[in-house]
């Protein structure tokens, strides 16, 4: 296989975009071409899970290409529910690897914001199984409100702990101008004050209004080169060195042991196989904290910490900016925002601005490896990327 | 008559299954719907709950209390549960009710009740 780089990104604001679903898409791809110097695209990857359901806008990847006047490039739309994002990517990289292509641009768009909260949580909710989940009312964030009860009976993590994620990754957001929520919040004032229970109601109880994502419009390019290519490039060489991928039961009651999301541990271990590396060499990462129980339990799943033990990392400050493995810097889902076609790409955007060092105040000092995990269903579908900088 | 959950039982190896699957997930050797229909026991242990008040569009209710509850042969299966305080660990009984209006079509599923 040959080697792949990242040569350019580009990322929207996630917030709420009013415009076409496929000129936000289009947005960041602009942004990356400028910046990876306008190199001859030979195929258009666009992940994307609402363009149909949400946007009446069916083949996003046929009206992308023309839409950016890359014609008669190869397009293609890639819907693979959250992990849309980082499947692409996938399919990206094994176009350069094979030698197929020298470069591709892959990007992630979503428009989420068009419908209102009603259809938005129905339209996620179809990721479940249709007769042992959907039927009963079950949704994303009652998955996680069950598997986080499991988590605390089991480990002992607690909502402060679930706080000091959402906490953590809110100041984070504040140095990321384009992060959906730029809100300081505190342990205390989402969880001590008088007024907690109005300002932070449960929603999937023992899950609260803050330890769940925004539902976010947004986009996010990366374009990738073959070595020849990328090494011809005034830039840093920031090399894809590994991708991994899994899969697990649909309906998570299937799952023999219900507190473990194999999928994560095994894509991780895949990405980072590939990539040579050890999860100790890792400097920063983002993972998928669509719920902040996320972030604690793959940050023990991809190997940074021992099962059961994530909790107590976040508690020493490991996790956080000037910790010894700083996660999500980029504010995370949590308050960077989760368009959920977008997120995989979004992750791999902070991922090379970081290991490029251009991450200006939330910059990971020296940061030469860097790893994303992007999840999809809950935990039925994961990708996960190794990005290594080259000196 | 009374209404049952099913788990598929694969006519080769004997595996059960709930939900449905095409191809059993054990010997992976069956035939198209190669399953016997078996009739899964109601009462069981709730392993967790959750109670959820962002709701479908479907059910005009304030929350919707759901849970996985692990029955007596061991096949775990989410449903609704209809207890005021549960807690994990209780025994639990099912019955088969109307779970989601969609338009005009009704679902039927399992709620669970405290023994």
């Amino acid at each position: 296989m040959r080697e792949v780089y990242a040569i350019g990104v580009g990322i929207t604001s996630f917030t709420r975009l009013e415009y076409p679903l496929s000129e936000i898409a289009a947005y960041s791809g602009m942004m990356a071409m400028k910046e990876a110097g306008f190199p001859n695209i030979a195929h258009l990857y666009v992940a994307n899970m609402g363009g149909c359901a949400l946007n009446h806008q069916a083949g996003l990847a046929s009206a992308v290409v023309d839409s950016m006047s890359l014609t008669p490039a190869g397009a293609t739309t890639i819907e693979n529910g959250p992990a849309s994002g980082a499947s692409a990517i996938l399919q990206g990289f094994l176009g350069i690897a094979s030698g197929m292509y020298e470069t591709a641009m892959v990007i992630g768009a979503e428009r989420m914001r068009e419908v209102d909260n009603l259809e938005s949580t129905e339209f996620v909710a179809s990721l479940t199984h249709p007769l042992a989940e959907y039927i009963y009312g079950v949704t994303l964030p009652s998955l996680a409100g069950m598997f986080t009860r499991l988590y605390m009976e089991k480990y002992g993590v607690t909502s402060r702990h679930l706080a000091m994620v959402a906490v953590k990754n809110h100041a984070n957001a504040m140095d990321n101008f384009f992060a959906h929520l730029h809100e300081p919040i505190t342990v205390a004032g989402i969880l001590d004050s008088p007024e907690a229970m109005t300002n932070n109601p449960y929603v999937a109880d023992p899950l609260r209004f803050y330890d769940c994502c925004p539902v976010s419009d947004g986009s996010a390019c990366v374009i990738l080169a073959s070595a020849e290519v990328a090494k011809k490039m005034n830039k840093p060489l920031i090399r894809l060195a590994g991708v991994g991928q899994a899969t697990d039961t649909h309906a998570v009651q299937e799952r023999e042991e219900p507190t473990d999301l194999l999928a994560v541990r095994r894509a991780a271990a895949q990405a980072m196989q590939m990539a040579g590396i050890k999860p100790g060499d890792v400097h920063v990462a983002e993972l998928h904290d669509a719920f902040t129980i996320l972030e604690i339990v793959e940050s023990e799943e991809v190997g940074f910490f021992k099962k059961g033990e994530g909790h107590l990392a976040l508690e020493r400050g490991e996790t956080s900016l000037t910790g010894k493995i700083p996660i999500n810097t980029s504010g995370g889902l949590k308050a960077k925002g989760h368009p959920v076609g977008a997120t995989g790409v979004g992750q791999a955007h902070e991922i090379v601005l970081q290991l490029r060092g251009e991450a200006g105040k939330r910059q990971v000092k020296n940061a030469r490896v860097g790893f994303t995990c992007n999840f999809g269903g809950f935990g039925n579908n994961v990708v996960c990327l190794t990005f290594i900088r080259e000196e | 008559m009374e209404m049952n959950l099913y788990g598929y039982k694969c006519k080769k190896c004997g595996q059960l299954h709930y939900p449905y699957r095409m191809v059993c997930k054990k010997c992976k050797r069956n035939a198209h719907n190669e399953f016997d229909l078996v009739p899964l026991p109601k009462n069981g242990k709730l392993l967790t709950f959750t109670h959820l008040y962002t709701l479908p569009a479907d059910f005009e209710v304030a929350k919707l209390t759901l849970g996985i509850v692990e029955l007596e042969n061991g096949i775990r299966v989410t449903g609704q549960v209809s207890i005021q305080n549960p807690h994990m660990g209780m025994q639990v009984k099912g019955k088969i009710e109307a779970v989601r209006q969609e338009g005009y079509d009704t679902n039927y599923g399992i709620v669970f009740y405290e023994v």
